[in-house]
């Protein structure tokens, strides 16, 4: 059975200890049980199911309606480029087509060295400097299908 | 033109606490906690500030709603969830100058008496969760935070709350409710947030850029601020521009400020040589004007209504006559349908059907009635449900299809 | 006691209710989907809007509550368009799968679609929603995603009924669908009532399904004969076969709830033999057919013989805390005005201490018979027997010689009943002279002097008594076959044998006669005793 390493249980009563209601830490947790494990998947929502002390349909429920958590792996390096109006306009698609030429993979697969998947996300807040992505904690923007390039393979790299 | 929010926003070391003080940063709420708090909320009032995340509604008022003996808790949220297509005004405030929103809403919390409150960011947000967070740091070691703000006797805890991806939380009501540890769904009003908000207790629910202002409206005055703008629009907007301009970005301006000057000026004018064709002037929700329709109309919360758009977020997204209009309204289209939360029936179903008939138009597979089929879900959805998100589908839905009804038109075999 | 207007109608609404409750109370239909009366409010489906006088945008009647003075209209072409607008949303990505789907007949979307529909869908096939359709939700329930309406009430009534939260929505937007975790069987005792709740065909009974059309199936008034609690159910029957049992809201007894096993008691009525006629012991020892008149005529001859030589305290009547209470009148009538017994019991396993015990939160009582109160009430305890085991004592000690004894096996089984079966059998074969009155066969049945065959639970009219001493009416709905007759018919017979002059023709003169003799049943009129039930006059 799962569970949380010592950190991440650090961690957890850390989130537990700035909300007045345990419930309002669900979210949070659900966050770092992500990145623990890295993806939601029914072993996790039963784990979190005893940890938080709701049942384990209810922990998945609040887990599917939002898009950053997984519901499925995914890569090491998950690219999410923006598919809204002004990365659009700004070339999203031919960026896109990169990355499917690069990776040879199409949405919900992962790259058979485990390290990259992708996937379509709506408006990154990068407007200005559009078209953006987002891989985990960063944001890469102006992209251009060469930076799609030069991007993946430096992230290969790390 | 006066700068309220932006003024240190291009020092690089403006996020460290010292350097912020140096510049002036925490006097204005040093000022604030020697005030009555009913003295606060008055000023507000008074400065005409009024929401900045796309409603515009006084924040004075706002504030004013909160009853002040319940018996709960107060809790004042800052909306963080920027996520409106277009807009990135609250990411350039936080990534680059996060003590001035610690200390609007430590000002906040102040004059509402709330002691615990959170900052729900984006989850996108990530990289700028780490800025905040360190800001939050640097505010409790200088005990700006903590136990007794500033040497007062008055304890406020402020904590990081990071969304998951849902842009219906950019909604108070929803916001609350993903706060809380649910699906984001909206809840249906009465009861309103002010009495019945986060855990049944009283809520305000406050946009970064609006907490952003208080600052500058302790230090310089009520006065002050309403002497800048319009009658009714009080104070500078942020407006993020992008799309066909030169200069994407985002700028501070006065209310009132006028929208071509903008587009041309802060913006840097349209590249290539290329002519104006439709301007969305605050994010995607807000209906589409034409070239022609921005003529004498100004950058304010009224002039935009009367041309028949609204302020909005301030996420300006500006066209020129290259662009396909049916393709650009069926990416906003796609964008409604997969953060329609589900909840109502119209939104849920009309969002998705929309959106479809949209991709089958744009891929020459449309006849012509779908285009009024497309007129008549808006009609559907407009007014009916629990939220306004389906309402935020209909403005471009409707705008689009009647302002360039031809090129949908052209798309159709028959 | 806000006053407000619905179409031009006065109305008066209690204080604190919505639009819709009012509505509703005054019997004014307001179309919907999400509310329900037992549920919290939810109004995500839309369906309720309506015209509020001084309200910009239509509210939803089921979270806007009464004012005075309020002047609210469901009949203009705004609201009517705005119904139609719901309903085409609905319909879009709704499986047209009425030939096929249970729900046809008692469907919302099919008679909302006739009142307010009326329209041609604009949607192509290929464009629809797609979602699971047959999924296995264990004993009671089968889901179909696609089928949905996404009303929520099956999830607020795991969450807010039996709080175990087991129904939830996953995805969000048109993709939202609902479900249990790993597609996991519902282990719920009360996991059917979310098929009566679900306005469309998305939930239904695995037990129900594909069996009968509802249009085919009659109703039939009457109450669960599963333990004393009472529910109040309704029968749906065709030719004398019932084809489900669905719950009637009750707010003072079960709300709008039924337990599993209650529902499903109306197959452990129709399992096993029944006992088709009369029979008697004859003097080679073995039991042969009787008709009904010889039956009748020898049941009391020997009785008052007996009684005669031995005296009442030789005759014991042995009652079933199952019967009517009609039943049991006539049977206490019987016995102890005519023939003169003196010893009444019905209690096998502490039936009286068990009645108003609770087995759970929800619904269900500990005591398994829908009738134990009523014998109480009736008068049918010993305190000197104080239950079976010492009538079976005396009885084998020669004190109690004869006796008429009632068993009905329990309709919801619990560990125990063969035990208490047997205890039966014992008493029978401690007894010197035996009548039996039951419905199903069993082995210990043929140590009987006399066996009669009588109905069993839906085949005879009559009130059974709840834990709370409500008296609720149970209606006949199904003929019995054979040569079976009510438990109450055969003591009016016994009655009109023996000589009392009373003819009762029908289980209703039989309850006015019970109301005006008994305490418990005082001032209870039988009209009272349909919904929601009679609680005696203090």
């Amino acid at each position: 059975m799962i569970q949380f390493s010592e950190e991440a249980t650090r961690r957890f009563q850390t989130i537990l200890s700035h909300y007045p209601e345990k419930r309002a830490a669900l979210l949070p947790v659900l966050t770092l049980a992500q990145r623990e494990f890295g993806w939601i998947s029914q072993e996790v929502s039963e784990y979190l199911s005893e940890l938080m002390g709701y049942p384990p349909s209810d922990i998945l429920s609040v887990a599917t309606f939002y898009t950053m958590l997984h519901k499925k792996p995914v890569g090491k390096y998950h690219m999410e480029i923006c598919r809204n109006v002004s990365c659009w306009l700004m070339g999203t698609y031919p960026c896109v087509d990169e990355i499917k030429r690069q990776l040879k993979v199409d949405v919900g697969e992962i790259t058979a060295d485990g390290k990259f998947s992708w996937n379509l996300t709506e408006c990154l807040g990068s407007c200005g400097t559009a078209p953006a992505m987002q891989v985990g904690d960063r944001y890469f923007e102006t992209l251009t299908p060469a930076k799609i390039i030069e991007i993946i393979e430096k992230l290969a790299n790390e | 033109m006066n700068k309220i929010l932006l003024v240190n926003i291009e020092k690089p070391d403006q996020k460290n606490i010292a350097k912020y003080r140096e510049r002036g940063g925490y006097t204005a709420l040093e000022k604030a906690l020697a005030m009555q708090p009913a003295d606060i909320i008055n000023e507000v009032k008074t400065s005409g500030l009024r929401g900045r995340g796309g409603a515009g509604f006084p924040t004075g008022m706002k504030w004013g709603f909160v009853p002040t003996n319940a018996g709960k808790p107060t809790y004042l949220l800052c909306n963080a969830d920027e996520s409106e297509p277009g807009t990135f005004k609250d990411r350039i405030l936080m990534e680059r100058d996060p003590h001035l929103l610690i200390e609007g809403m430590a000002i906040a919390c102040f004059a509402l008496n709330c002691q615990l409150s959170y900052i729900y960011l984006r989850g996108e947000y990530e990289f700028i969760a780490h800025i905040m967070q360190r800001a939050l740091d640097e505010a409790y070691e200088a005990g700006i935070l903590g136990p007794s703000i500033m040497g007062k006797d008055f304890a406020l805890d402020l904590h990081l709350h990071l969304g998951q991806g849902a842009y219906i939380c950019g909604e108070e009501t929803s916001l609350i409710e993903s706060l809380e540890g649910y699906r984001g769904y909206p809840r249906i009003k009465p009861p309103f947030p002010a009495t019945h908000g986060f855990l049944a207790s009283p809520t305000v629910v406050n946009n970064v850029e609006t907490l952003c202002a208080l600052p500058w409206i302790i230090t310089n005055g009520a006065a002050a601020h309403a002497a800048i703008g319009t009658e009714k629009s009080k104070g500078t907007k942020l407006f993020s521009v992008s799309g066909h301009v030169n200069s994407p970005g985002v700028y501070e301006v006065d209310m009132g400020y006028p929208l071509l000057d903008f587009i041309n000026n802060e913006a840097g004018g349209i590249p290539n040589g290329r002519a104006l064709k439709a301007v969305i002037p605050g994010g995607s929700s807000v209906p589409v004007l034409t070239a022609a329709e921005c003529d004498g109309v100004l950058l304010d919360y009224e002039s935009l209504l009367k041309a028949g758009s609204m302020l909005g977020s301030g996420g300006m997204i500006v066209l020129d006559d290259s662009t396909k209009m049916p393709e650009v309204l069926s990416v906003i289209a796609d964008f409604y349908a997969h953060e329609s939360c589900g909840q109502c029936t119209p939104c849920r179903e009309g969002t998705g059907w929309a959106a479809k008939i949209l991709r089958n138009l744009v891929a020459g597979k449309g006849k012509r009635a779908d285009i009024d089929l497309l007129l008549k879900i808006a009609d559907m959805m407009e007014g009916k449900t629990i939220c306004p998100l389906a309402d935020a589908d209909v403005m471009p839905i409707r705008s689009f299809v009647t302002k360039f009804r031809s090129e949908f038109e052209a798309l159709c075999a028959s | 006691m806000p006053k407000f207007t619905l179409n031009g109608v006065e109305l008066e609404a209690k204080e604190g209710q919505t639009i819709i409750q009012a509505a509703m109370a005054a019997g004014f239909e307001i179309p919907h989907y999400c509310y329900h009366p037992d549920l919290p409010i939810d109004g995500n489906c839309r369906m309720c809007l309506v015209e509020v006088e001084k309200m910009p945008k239509l509210p939803p009647s089921c979270t806007t509550v009464v004012t005075e003075g309020m002047v609210v209209r469901s009949n203009t072409d705004r609201v009517r368009q705005s119904v139609q607008g719901v309903l085409e949303f609905l319909l879009i990505n709704h499986p047209v799968d009425c030939p096929v789907c249970d729900q046809a007949g008692e469907c919302r979307l099919q008679d909302y679609y006739m009142v307010y529909g009326l329209h041609t869908s604009e949607i192509p096939l290929e464009m629809k929603v797609r979602k699971r359709k047959v999924i296995d939700l264990g004993p009671m329930v089968v889901l179909d995603q696609e089928r949905c309406v996404l009303c929520s009430r099956c999830i607020r009534f795991f969450d807010n009924v039996t709080h175990t939260g087991e129904m939830q929505f996953f995805g969000r937007g048109d993709h939202v669908a609902i479900g249990t975790f790993e597609d996991r069987p519902l282990d719920n005792p009360y996991s059917g009532n979310v098929v009566d709740i679900c306005p469309v065909g998305a939930l239904t009974s695995r037990d129900f399904r594909f069996k009968c059309r509802v249009w085919f199936l009659h109703s039939t008034d009457s109450v669960c004969g599963g333990c004393s609690t009472g529910c109040n159910m309704r029968i749906d029957h065709r030719d004398g076969t019932i084809f489900r049992l669905l719950p009637r809201r009750n707010v003072e007894v079960n709300r709008s709830w039924l337990c599993d096993e209650g529902r499903l008691t109306h197959h452990e009525v129709a399992a096993g033999d029944r006992i088709l006629r009369p029979m008697m012991r004859g003097r080679d020892g073995m039991q042969a057919p009787v008709t009904w008149k010889e039956a009748v005529a020898s049941v009391n001859s020997r009785l008052k013989e007996i009684a005669g030589i031995n005296g009442g305290d030789a005759i014991i009547g042995f009652a079933s805390p199952s019967a009517t209470n009609e039943a049991l009148f006539l049977f206490k009538r019987y016995l102890g005005e005519q023939v003169g017994a003196t010893q009444f019991e019905f209690r096998i396993d502490s039936e009286d201490k068990k009645v108003t015990e609770e087995e759970d939160e929800i619904l269900r009582h500990v005591d398994k018979h829908p009738n134990s109160m009523g014998a109480i009430n009736l008068g049918l305890m010993s305190q000197e027997l104080g239950g079976i085991d010492r009538a079976i004592e005396s009885a084998r000690a020669g004190r109690i010689k004869a006796g008429v004894v009632i068993y009905y096996k329990p309709l919801v089984e619990r560990p125990g009943d063969a035990q208490a079966e047997a205890r039966i059998a014992e008493l029978i074969g401690a007894l010197e002279y035996s009548v039996v009155l039951a419905a199903h066969k069993a082995d210990w049945q043929r140590e009987a002097s006399v066996l009669l065959p009588v109905t069993a639970w839906s085949e005879e009219s009559g009130t059974y008594t709840n834990y709370q001493g409500r008296v609720q009416l149970a209606s006949k709905a199904v003929e019995p076959g054979g040569d079976i007759l009510a438990l109450w018919e055969v003591f009016a017979s016994l009655l009109y044998e023996s000589g009392d002059g009373l003819l009762w023709l029908s289980p209703d003169d039989v309850f006015a006669s019970l109301a005006e003799n008994t305490p418990a049943f005082r001032g209870i009129v039988l009209e009272q005793t349909r919904l929601p039930g009679a609680l005696p006059t203090p």
